[in-house]
């Protein structure tokens, strides 16, 4: 078990910059996801840590060892891949064997532990087929025992459950997390699934073109994000926006969206008269922070059903409001219709304003 | 069945009979005694089933076929195994390593290819008499070899690009070195296209006529298929015996291919093992 620091790390490919001066702590027996879009940088940082791919700029350092000389063998990792990258032609046994056999252990001891591990992972009846042989959460777990067998200080996962079925992957999700918690092995997972971030990591680093946004609790990501990126990444369906403008009038500070105004407590005002690069603002608000109304409400903003997206106990009402489309999570309400006229009206301690020139926070 | 499907038989049909029926002329003319085929082994009459021929060229007094075969085995199997080994590592480290003048060396490699044998001939020649190899079996082994490099290298370079780099990575992680990669991942997951690779190079190799001719000098080191034409004869033309020799010499490319084809068609459809 260990620490792994990556200090600046930097990486092209061509005229492309996957990776870009990211510096990350991932503290010994800690669960950490890597989370971003494709083409975010999250897959080559890892590959990077694995040693897989050499970093342009920058030290990545494992225990307290600086690891960026080091060939894949020697850094002690063991990684899952997305596509598992069982060794074909080589029953599950001697899969899981490899990393051990390749260590040079004595026969007895690998055969105890490929046991052990199969044992662990309930693979047990599996180990005299070939990877052919088995379903794709078979194979998964194949490829876990592979990297679990040798005990390595870090656990490099690579979208590892994201070729399961939806229902295998909760499943997957939770066995995997409290496996991670009995052994404690540091780990470093990537995935674009914000709520495989969101339910097992300990810390989530956002990253989105090479550039890590906000690296902090999932609690945190989701009720303080750093930047327009993370505030609009995680959550389903993720946080409306709105354009407007920082107006004043009679010493009071409002947010004009042309078709609504949104009237700032005197906190908020100051601190957007502190932060903001401009009078160009964004508002953001995430539907489940929405209370929708049937009738006209004190600050309400009025508008008309657009679409209705039923999800069994909830709804999600799509409101039209001038040229904006605000997305509503509530309640079931009743019959509603479309063009019917609603009122909806923002839970204020979980309103945000972003810079919209800069995309950084500002409350 | 359709006039179309009936057109498609018959057309199907012809075909095979106009490939066939050379070879069938050979065999019957090779059980046969020579004055029942002087005349063309199409004449039926009489007919005497015979394997004289077989056992006469087996055992000749002068250029027996039994020693024409160790002859060609001692040559084909060390000119099929040493190109396959050479190549297969050239060819592993153009589809996954990056080196200086990568593409040039690539594509010069490929273009030799295109070099007909008699256009190198005399160089090769002068070549092999200054390193002494002139009328020796490892002479014609390692010219043998070198130009199977050339489309070896092609074909299992290819071949290589379509296997899942994940899985050697995987290796690489689990403390594989680079020749551990290749030699316990990459070569067994490869096997079927290193199996067509060694049929269609065998047979190159045991068919050479050309090669040989120029080589090997003496009648003891003779190969089959330059022993074949021995049996002409001065005065007139042994076709039993030659008929004899031929279906020997030819049995045993198709028994290769015959022993290879599980693997030969599945390396041939480019039968990537699912990862």
């Amino acid at each position: 078990m260990a620490r792994v620091a990556v200090r600046n790390l930097t990486k092209k490919f061509g005229n492309v910059t996957a990776v870009n001066r990211l510096t990350l702590d991932v503290r010994d027996g800690e669960f950490v996801v890597l989370l971003g879009p494709s083409g975010c940088g999250k897959t080559t940082t890892l590959r990077c840590i694995a040693g897989l791919e050499a970093p342009d700029e920058g030290e990545i350092y494992i225990g307290d060892k600086l690891v960026n000389e080091l060939p894949p063998k020697d850094r002690n990792i063991a990684m899952v891949f997305q596509s598992y990258a069982l060794y074909p032609h080589m029953k599950v046994y001697d899969n899981i064997a490899f990393p051990l056999k390749m260590r040079k252990y004595p026969k007895s001891e690998i055969d105890r532990r490929v046991r052990e591990v199969a044992r662990l992972l309930k693979i047990e009846e599996l180990l005299d087929r070939k990877p052919k042989q088995l379903s794709g959460g078979q194979q998964q777990r194949v490829a876990l025992g592979r990297a679990l067998v040798r005990e390595p200080d870090v656990f490099l996962m690579d979208e590892p459950l994201s070729n399961l079925d939806a229902k295998l992957r909760v499943y997957m999700r939770a066995e995997l997390k409290r496996l991670q918690r009995e052994l404690k092995v540091t780990t470093i997972y990537v995935t674009h699934d914000q709520v495989e971030a969101m339910t097992m990591a300990d810390r989530i680093a956002v990253m989105n073109n090479g550039v890590l946004q906000q690296y902090a609790e999932a609690s945190e990501i989701y009720s303080r994000p750093s930047t327009v990126f993370v505030a609009g990444f995680i959550g389903s369906p993720p946080m409306n926006f709105i354009e407007c403008t920082l107006v004043e009038e009679q010493g009071e500070a409002y947010l004009d969206a042309g078709a609504f105004r949104y009237k700032l407590s005197e906190e908020q005002a100051k601190l957007v008269r502190e932060k903001a690069s401009s009078s160009e603002l964004l508002l953001g608000v995430r539907p489940e922070h929405i209370t929708l109304h049937l009738k006209p409400v004190e600050e309400g903003i009025k508008g008309r059903v657009y679409v209705v997206e039923p999800l069994g106990a909830e709804l999600i009402v799509n409101v039209k409001i001038g040229e904006s489309i605000l997305k509503v999570k509530t309640p079931v309400h009743g019959e509603l219709k479309v063009d019917q006229e609603v009122w909806v009206s923002f839970n204020r301690d979980r309103v945000y304003i972003f810079d919209k020139r800069t995309e950084e926070s500002i409350i | 069945m359709s006039r179309k499907r009936v057109l498609i038989h018959v057309v199907a049909w012809s075909i095979a009979l106009i490939w066939i029926i050379p070879y069938l002329g050979v065999f019957i003319a090779s059980v046969r005694p020579y004055s029942e085929i002087v005349d063309g082994w199409w004449n039926l009459h009489p007919f005497t089933l015979t394997l004289d021929s077989y056992s006469a060229v087996w055992n000749h007094k002068t250029y027996p076929l039994k020693r024409a075969f160790v002859n060609s085995i001692l040559i084909a199997i060390p000119a099929t195994i040493i190109p396959i080994l050479v190549a297969s590592l050239a060819a592993y480290s153009f589809a996954r390593f990056s080196f200086p003048v990568k593409d040039m060396l690539f594509l010069t490699i490929v273009a030799l290819m295109s070099l007909p044998q008699q256009v190198v001939i005399i160089p090769v020649f002068f070549l092999m008499s200054d390193m002494g190899l002139i009328n020796t079996r490892l002479g014609l082994i390692l010219l043998h070899s070198s130009f199977g490099l050339p489309w070896i290298i092609l074909f299992l370079r290819n071949f290589f690009m379509t296997l899942p780099v994940e899985v050697e990575e995987a290796a690489r992680i689990d403390g594989a070195s680079d020749f551990q990669v290749y030699f316990r991942i990459v070569m067994p997951m490869s096997l079927p296209a290193l199996a067509s690779i060694a049929a269609l190079q065998f047979n190159w190799v045991w068919n050479d006529f050309f090669f040989a001719l120029i080589l090997l000098l003496s009648p003891d080191k003779y190969v089959v298929t330059q022993t074949i034409p021995m049996f002409i004869g001065r005065y007139l033309i042994s076709w039993d015996k030659v008929a004899a020799a031929s279906i020997l010499d030819m049995s045993v490319p198709l028994v290769v291919f015959a022993l290879l084809q599980k693997w030969y068609v599945k390396g041939v459809v480019g039968g990537v093992i699912k990862g």
